[in-house]
């Protein structure tokens, strides 16, 4: 019982799971306080943009923000899609990938490393459908 | 029945404290309360509404509850809502089912979903909702307690570490989970 | 007006027959036979129902008994919990029990709901868990699967 992807008939844009790309982040917040259901855990810490530490004009360090923790918790999760619509900075992807089914609830919630690696089994956008509304950009 | 024919039948055939208007393509009448068991009487003898489709409330926050019922006409195929306003302090309301036996569940629905008390009905008991529940969870001012235990993991800001509150962002600019009151907790 | 009897839902016409648990072999020669106990209390209860449908594409798992499943396939209320729980009581032994889709394995998206169970398991023990809102049928056998091995 493997992965999912179009070849295997299941259908464009199937839901099956969430991936983060971490590179993308830069901890905004937004699909935390978006989701219904709660259940995206962020946690992170500022750090001095290196070489930046004094810029210009008034003397004021640069600062980013940087991933502590990043987890998803299937277990309530409904797929909805609102954390992938909301992100501006297209960190998060849909994969149609479905058989992760666990023996221990808490093992339904994927931390960073598990949501970096279904990113591999994100497919390649698919093309627009026949009537569909042209793309916003 | 066209909704012009109805309005017409209507401004006949009811007092003239019911207002009639078209409404999403049916029409909507505006009872008030004492009038009530007439209305659904004249909808279903007089419109040949025979199908009852639902009962149900909508809390009005300060302007109290109005309990709105739909009825359908199979023959004429002709939507009709009757509408009705309650007082926030005492809503009650004489029962729908001696005009349409069908309103006995929406009723039970909801007296235990709003609180709104159906004079006559012959089992008024809770329908939903598990033994021993206290409170009616379809007011506006009824909590999801659920959101108040759990802490929102939106509630630190972009790169704040530890207990939210801790950085910079000013109180009154801070977000709280939605839809809990400021400072509501579970009792 | 006076009242009406209904006729007992049944099988093909025959009132008060319910519908029997769906069985599934598995293994190469029948190795293990499970019988599958759906509580399909909302619309999880349709992805199980085609999963049972298309028993027989398990993959080969090694067993040798019988194996009674409890699958709970939607949103467990309040109201609704104390039937669940007894329906589980009867599931005969051995049994295991699988949940399915996010409102039975931890509320879903009614975690916050006045008369919601967050989770069957607040009640009986469960053996694997589903994620999916709702899974597709495919997850159900590999969820299936998945309790075989746990229970080795």
């Amino acid at each position: 019982m493997t992965a999912g992807t179009p070849a295997d008939g299941l259908p464009a844009r199937s839901r099956g799971v969430i991936a983060l790309l971490e590179e993308n982040c830069t901890v905004c917040m937004l699909c935390a306080r978006e989701c219904p259901d709660w259940c995206i855990y962020i946690e992170s810490h500022q750090e001095p943009v290196p070489g930046a530490e004094y810029g210009g004009a008034g003397d004021r360090r640069r600062v980013r923000n940087v991933l502590d923790r990043f987890a998803i918790d299937f277990s309530l999760c409904m797929y909805c899609g609102i954390c992938v619509e909301a992100c501006p900075y297209d960190a998060l992807f849909w994969s149609p990938e479905f058989s992760y089914a666990e023996t221990d609830i808490a093992a339904l919630t994927h931390e960073q490393g598990r949501l970096r690696e279904w990113m591999w089994t994100v497919p390649p956008p698919p093309a627009h459908d026949q009537g569909q509304r042209p793309p916003r950009d | 029945m066209t909704p012009e024919e109805i309005i017409a039948a209507a401004g006949a055939g009811l007092p003239p404290e019911v207002r009639c208007e078209p409404d999403h393509g049916g029409v909507m009448l505006r009872v008030p309360p004492g009038h009530w068991l007439a209305g659904l009487a004249f909808a279903r003898e007089r419109l040949d509404c025979d199908f009852f489709d639902w009962l149900t409330a909508v809390d009005e926050a300060d302007e109290g509850f109005s309990v709105v019922v739909h009825v359908y006409s199979l023959a004429g195929r002709h939507h009709v809502l009757l509408a009705t306003a309650l007082p926030r302090s005492a809503p009650r309301l004489p029962t729908a089912t001696g005009v349409y036996r069908g309103a006995a569940w929406h009723e039970r629905e909801t007296h235990e979903m709003f609180g709104i008390g159906f004079d006559g009905h012959p089992h008024l008991a809770p329908l939903l909702l598990p033994d021993g529940f206290e409170g009616h969870p379809l007011r506006k001012d009824f909590v999801l307690a659920a959101r108040a235990a759990k802490e929102w993991p939106g509630a630190k800001e972009p790169g704040e570490r530890g207990v939210p509150g801790k950085r910079g962002v000013p109180r009154a600019r801070r977000r709280g989970p939605p839809h809990v009151p400021h400072g509501w907790r579970p009792a | 007006m006076a009242a009406v009897d209904l006729p007992l839902p049944g099988v093909a016409g025959r009132p008060g027959t319910g519908p029997g648990p769906g069985v599934i072999t598995v293994g190469a020669g029948g190795g293990c036979t499970l019988r599958v106990f759906d509580a399909g209390l909302a619309c999880c209860g349709v992805e199980v129902a085609a999963a049972l449908r298309r028993s027989g594409a398990l993959a080969t798992v090694t067993a040798s008994q019988q194996l009674n499943v409890f699958v709970v396939a939607g949103t467990v209320t309040d109201k609704l919990a104390p039937y669940v729980l007894k329906a589980f009581q009867d599931t005969p032994l051995p049994r295991r029990v699988l949940s399915f889709g996010a409102c039975a394995n931890s509320g879903g998206p009614y975690w916050d709901s006045y008369c919601v169970t967050k989770g069957v398991d607040q009640f009986i023990p469960v053996d694997a868990y589903v994620p999916g809102c709702p899974p597709r049928p495919e997850a159900l056998l590999a969820g299936l699967a998945l309790v075989l091995r746990a229970g080795e």
